[in-house]
């Protein structure tokens, strides 16, 4: 047994010798606590983040826990890095309530934060310095707008009446997240604001977008599944599809996207002349799946962010915070991407796999 | 006579302390159905497991057809042609017939199982068995109890040469009518000029069945009779021996009149009929009977171990409901169980929590368990019964038998129960353990306790006991004053089923 | 010899955490100091409480796999009274404690009285409870009062307090009324008799049945608290969550040199197993590893400390053998 205590010291002196010794001058040290790891969108932006810490020079660390639903773990990954006292912290919070003391501690450190993506919605004043994102409203409104442009659709809403309303889906992840609310909240009002030139418009479901109206004979509904799981957003898709009168959905996020391809046959179901071969489709961000969605028309188009432009805006931002420089929002930007614009060079920048 | 086949000479085996067999002898004839009888104990399964492989022998000569052999193992056994019937059943409930028969030796095409081989080989054994009524494909589990015996039976004889079979108790978990169909079975095997030793402590049962019968005590033969030729009430004489190496009680001190402080009337549960007897104060109450007779079961009534159908126990004239082992120990009621290790002690506490567990009531300060008291409790048995142990913190895994066997003895003594059963009190101890407890008992019913004592071990109970109760089959079949018992009467009350009391 | 023995594999594990600990104060970014050591801490809070709990239940041989969801179910449901239903704080965070006792009760009944398997019988209630809190949360998200709320007091209380971890003193409470419980009262003399030799310990008069309903309800009240400080600690609770955190209750309670097979434990091992637990995660992601490798070592600790547990029985079994001979 003193053998074994003896060779564990031994091992420990060794790891000592072993620690480089610490430069003279650190260069500055980045931590960047996004909301997850597992979606190509994160991917991205990691991608992008990554790019801008080398064209910077400054160390950075990005976390992302397994799932958005792990808010324990990025509380936990947000404390251990304020621990390690960060020149700038850029910051996706999953839910600004339980990270509220730790942006305190920041604020009352004088570390700044950097929000991206869906940034840190209702922080107290003056802790977020900056945040580049996406605006969602306007970009989800761009899918209200690229609806309406379909021929088709407009017909279907002109001749819709009351005893057999045309139904409007939205697919929305969660009814928490302000991204997600923000999206669904702009494609909610822009597809009111268009369709009420033609008929009147109901809108149900969630309580937050209800704005109900008897007889309508156009009905927007609001779905959100039970959890974000992929399971739950397909049995919520299945709900939607199931509605009398289906005649367009529009889905958030690429999660949302994958309920629903998942609940049509991997997307085949939406094909020309196949169950839903009629049902007017947009979505939101990219990857693989919806790319392929796009590509073969089964979506008529989706909206992107720019997910490399959120990461690589976010470390400059943070960086400049970190000098002391004065900082503002930046507004990363949107784009509609359809079956013949894909390849695009611009484009297939944008949406990533 | 028929040829024989099997000769066991001058067999001697030693285990650490005891002599378990001293110059035995066994022979077995081509055909021959051989009665193995004894008391329990009386070295009968330990010359089996020899001749099985499962024990070496340490002197003595076997021969088969003549010649020297070497079991070495209970392979070498199989392949000499040697194979035992366990008690138990010891096949896998959830195969077919053929699974279980060939397990280990599955027939094979390359690598996947050739199981119509498997089913048609078996088949033709089971027919030439004349058990056209099992077949291959059958499950285990569907079949009866006596049914799988043949089926352990038939993949016994599977082994291409088997000669010899050793059945142990094979009528145990067996109904008359099943008796009757493992009768004609062995009638056919006999026709094989397979030779059969049969254990079995079922008198009748041999003298129906066997053609000899030899006769074991104390890890000695005593002898070899033709089944013809002997009388029951000889062979219990021979199993039970003249010679009385426990000087047992000739009168009781217990007057008949002594209060009554434990009455039984009309016990029932499944394996206990009709149990009635009364306790006296200050007196040892001897169960006696064969394995499987019932005392247990109906001690376990008494304590509240297990759930009774019908009866009534009264604890000094006034009727008590036991229900739980709580109930009874409310009552004061100890049980020392025969399985210390299974239902006694637990282990893994030291000898001073096994003596506080029924204690803690009287062991504790508001909430608080008090482990000073704990300690003093424990010192104080360590020092009255000379418990041998290093401390009171010393967990109860480590100790000897007859010391662990104290341990649950002062955990009743501490509760103070005035009635007190011991199961099987010397079980597994060795033989200066053994007269302690005697002490210790004696002392207890000297100071007022009242003792229930079941042993298998009779001249431990005549020299104990101030009454006998014999049970035999779940029934209390006899009762028998210190006064009037002897080995014989209580082993013939002890074999008296209830197809012999028919006779 | 074999006392000197057993102490050396008791202060094995509190050894395993001192050089872990020294490991990474010097190979991790700021991870030595007070608010290191405060992080530390904080960070196992619940698990803490959820392995107290289920270290009573382990050692009477039992398990329990509802503690996850068990605890995000009862901080849910209480987290959903006190924000949806209009309840004082104080009257929410004692319905938070009924539920875990009343689940506490329904494994124990379960177990105890339709002597149902522990690990089937608590994970049908796993799965109960994590759809039971979906249900009266409508799903929805809740949120335990955080900083600038009109509950403030509910995270000075539980979790921090200025810059003092009030926290800290609660789990130093809860480990002394688990220690108490365990080594100074007769339901913990039981729970140690249950679970060496249940058999024995009923022939003996103790009342099993109700002793095992106990030992369930008892961890309930313990994940019950988890759910206080996880709420204290995190502020929102997510419905349909909690399934997996188990994981991490059990494994402290094993690293902690507890017996799966019951009959042996300590609450003593048990806070060492949390601690060493709670620095594995802190230390590596000091040192850059991210959450994933947390666990992927601490599965190594865990098989570690079993082997362990395996040698030192093997060791006890032939020392007892050797001495009867």
């Amino acid at each position: 047994m003193k053998r074994k205590l003896a060779m564990a010291a031994l091992a420990l002196v060794s790891v000592l010798g072993a620690i480089p010794v610490m430069a003279a001058e650190d260069p500055l040290y980045i931590s960047v606590i996004s909301k997850g790891e597992q979606h190509a969108f994160w991917q991205a932006v990691r991608t992008g983040c990554e790019a801008a810490a080398e064209d910077y020079g400054v160390d950075m660390f990005y976390y992302g826990p397994p799932s958005e639903s792990d808010i324990a773990l990025q509380v936990e990954a947000l404390n251990t890095e304020i621990q390690k006292a960060p020149d700038a912290i850029a910051l996706a919070a999953l839910s600004t309530e339980s990270v509220m003391a730790q942006i305190q501690e920041c604020l009352d450190g004088g570390i700044p934060i950097i929000g991206f993506d869906s940034g840190v919605p209702n922080a107290p004043e003056g802790a977020i310095y900056a945040t580049a994102s996406t605006d969602n409203q306007n970009a989800a409104a761009l899918a209200a707008e690229k609806m309406m442009e379909e021929e088709s659709f407009v017909e279907l809403v002109k001749n819709a009446a009351a005893d057999a309303p045309v139904v409007i889906g939205v697919l929305s992840q969660d009814a928490t997240g302000e991204s997600n609310v923000n999206r669904t909240t702009g494609f909610v009002n822009k597809m009111v604001e268009l369709v009420s030139e033609y008929q009147e418009v109901s809108v149900t479901g969630h309580e937050l977008w209800l704005a109900e109206k008897e007889g309508a004979p156009v009905v927007i509904n609001v779905e959100i599944p039970a959890t974000p799981e992929v399971t739950d957003i397909t049995n919520a898709a299945n709900a939607l599809l199931n509605t009398k009168g289906i005649s367009a959905i529009f889905c958030s996020n690429e999660g949302t996207v994958s309920g629903l391809l998942a609940a049509t046959s991997s997307g085949a179901d939406l094909e020309d002349g196949a169950a839903y071969g009629d049902l007017v489709v947009a979505g939101f961000d990219a990857g693989a799946p919806q790319k392929n969605a796009v590509r073969n028309g089964w979506f008529i188009g989706s909206v992107t962010q720019d997910p490399y432009r959120i990461g690589y805006l976010s470390i400059e931002l943070a960086v400049k915070a970190a000098n002391g420089e004065e900082v503002e929002d930046v507004d990363t930007g949107a784009q509609w991407y359809t079956a013949e614009n894909i390849d695009d060079p611009d484009i297939a920048m944008l949406v990533y796999d | 006579m028929t040829e024989q086949i099997l000769e066991m000479k001058g067999i001697h085996k030693y285990f650490p302390g005891v002599h378990a067999l001293n110059d035995c002898h066994f022979e077995l004839g081509a055909g021959e159905v051989h009665a193995l009888i004894g008391e329990n104990g009386a070295g009968k399964s330990t010359l089996m497991k020899i001749l099985s492989g499962v024990y070496t022998k340490d002197e003595g000569l076997i021969l088969l057809d003549g010649e020297e052999i070497n079991i070495g193992s209970t392979l070498e056994a199989q392949h000499l042609g040697i194979s035992i019937i366990h008690q138990e059943i010891n096949l896998m409930q959830d195969l077919t017939v053929a699974e279980n028969i060939y397990i280990g030796r599955e027939f094979l095409k390359g690598f996947v199982l050739n199981q119509n081989e498997q089913d048609r080989r078996t088949n033709e054994l089971l027919d030439s068995l004349h058990l056209s009524d099992i077949r291959a494909n059958t499950k285990v589990s569907t079949l009866t109890v006596a049914k799988q015996q043949m089926v352990e039976i038939a993949k016994a004889l599977s082994f291409q040469n088997t000669r010899i079979l050793i059945m142990d108790e094979p009528t145990a978990a067996l109904t008359e009518s099943e008796i009757e169909d493992l009768f004609s079975f062995i009638r056919m095997l006999k026709a094989k000029r397979v030779g059969i030793v049969y254990i079995s402590h079922r008198m009748e049962e041999l003298k129906v069945i066997c053609d000899r019968v030899t006769v074991m005590r104390d890890g000695q033969y005593v002898g070899t009779r033709d089944m013809a030729d002997v009388s029951i009430s000889e062979i219990i004489q021979m199993m039970v021996g003249r010679v009385i190496y426990t000087e047992p009680k000739t009168s009781s001190a217990v007057q008949l009149d002594a209060p009554v402080v434990l009455e039984v009337k009309n016990l029932n549960s499944r394996d206990v009929k009709n149990v009635s007897f009364q306790l006296h104060k200050g007196e040892i109450l001897g169960l006696a009977g064969l394995m499987g007779a019932g005392r247990t079961e109906t001690a376990r009534l008494i304590c509240g171990a297990d759930p009774m159908d019908s009866g009534e126990i009264y604890i000094k004239r006034k009727k008590a409901a036991i229900r739980t082992p709580y109930d009874a120990v409310q009552e004061g009621i100890g049980y020392l169980s025969e399985d210390r290790k299974l239902f006694g002690l637990c282990l893994g506490l030291s000898v001073g929590d096994n003596i506080a567990l029924p204690n803690l009531e009287t062991h504790r300060r508001g909430f608080v368990i008090d482990d000073a008291k704990i300690r003093r409790t424990a010192d104080k048995y360590i020092r009255k019964i000379g418990i041998k142990t290093p401390g009171f913190y010393t967990p109860a895994r480590s100790l000897s038998g007859g010391n662990q066997q104290k341990v649950v003895l002062a955990k009743w003594l501490e509760r103070d129960c005035d009635i007190l059963i011991f199961d099987e009190p010397t079980r597994g101890i060795d033989v200066g353990a053994k007269s302690e407890i005697y002490k210790l008992m004696q002392e207890l019913v000297k100071n007022g306790k009242s003792i229930i004592m079941i042993s298998s071990e009779m001249p431990e109970l005549l020299r104990m006991s101030d009454r006998i109760v014999v049970m035999c089959e779940g029934r209390a079949t006899g009762e028998l004053s210190i006064e009037e018992a002897t080995q014989e009467n209580i082993m013939e009350l002890a074999t008296k089923t209830m197809e012999g009391e028919m006779k | 010899m074999k006392t000197k023995k057993l102490n050396m594999q008791k202060i094995l594990a509190p050894a395993a955490l001192v050089i872990l600990y020294v490991f990474f104060s010097i190979t991790g970014r700021n991870f030595f100091g007070m608010d290191g050591l405060r992080q530390i801490l904080q960070s196992c809070y619940y698990i803490g409480y959820m392995a107290f709990g289920v270290t009573f239940v382990i050692i009477t041989g039992g398990i329990d796999l509802s503690l996850g969801s068990l605890m995000l179910c009862s901080a849910l449901v209480g987290c959903c009274a006190y924000s949806a239903w209009g309840w004082p704080l104080w009257l929410a965070l004692i319905l938070i404690l009924v539920i875990g006792g009343l689940f506490g009760l329904f494994n124990g009944f379960m177990v105890a009285k339709l002597k149902l398997p522990p690990f089937i019988a608590t994970l049908g209630t796993q799965m109960i409870t994590l759809g039971f809190g979906s249900i009266i949360s409508k799903v929805r998200t809740m949120y335990f009062p955080s900083v600038g709320s009109v509950d403030e007091w509910f995270r000075s209380v539980f979790y921090i307090h200025g810059q003092f971890p009030t926290g800290v003193l609660w789990l130093l409470g809860a480990f002394a009324v688990g220690w108490f419980l365990l080594n100074k009262t007769r339901f913990g003399r039981y729970v140690f008799a249950i679970g060496s030799n249940e058999e024995a310990a009923r022939l003996s008069g103790v009342k099993v049945d109700r002793y095992k309903i106990a030992v369930y309800v008892v961890c309930g009240l313990f994940v019950a608290m988890a759910g206080i400080f996880y709420g204290a600690a995190y502020t929102t609770v997510l419905p349909g969550k909690g399934n997996g955190e188990e994981v991490n209750g059990i494994a402290a309670v094993v690293i902690g040199g507890t017996s799966m097979a019951g009959g042996s434990g300590s609450i003593f091992g048990t806070l060492i197993g949390v601690l060493i637990m709670a620095t594995l995660k802190k230390g590596l992601a000091s040192v850059g590893l991210q959450a994933h490798w947390q666990t992927f070592f601490t599965g190594f600790v865990v098989i570690g400390a079993v082997l362990l547990d395996i040698v030192r029985n093997n060791a006890a079994l032939k020392s007892a053998k050797k001495q009867v001979q």
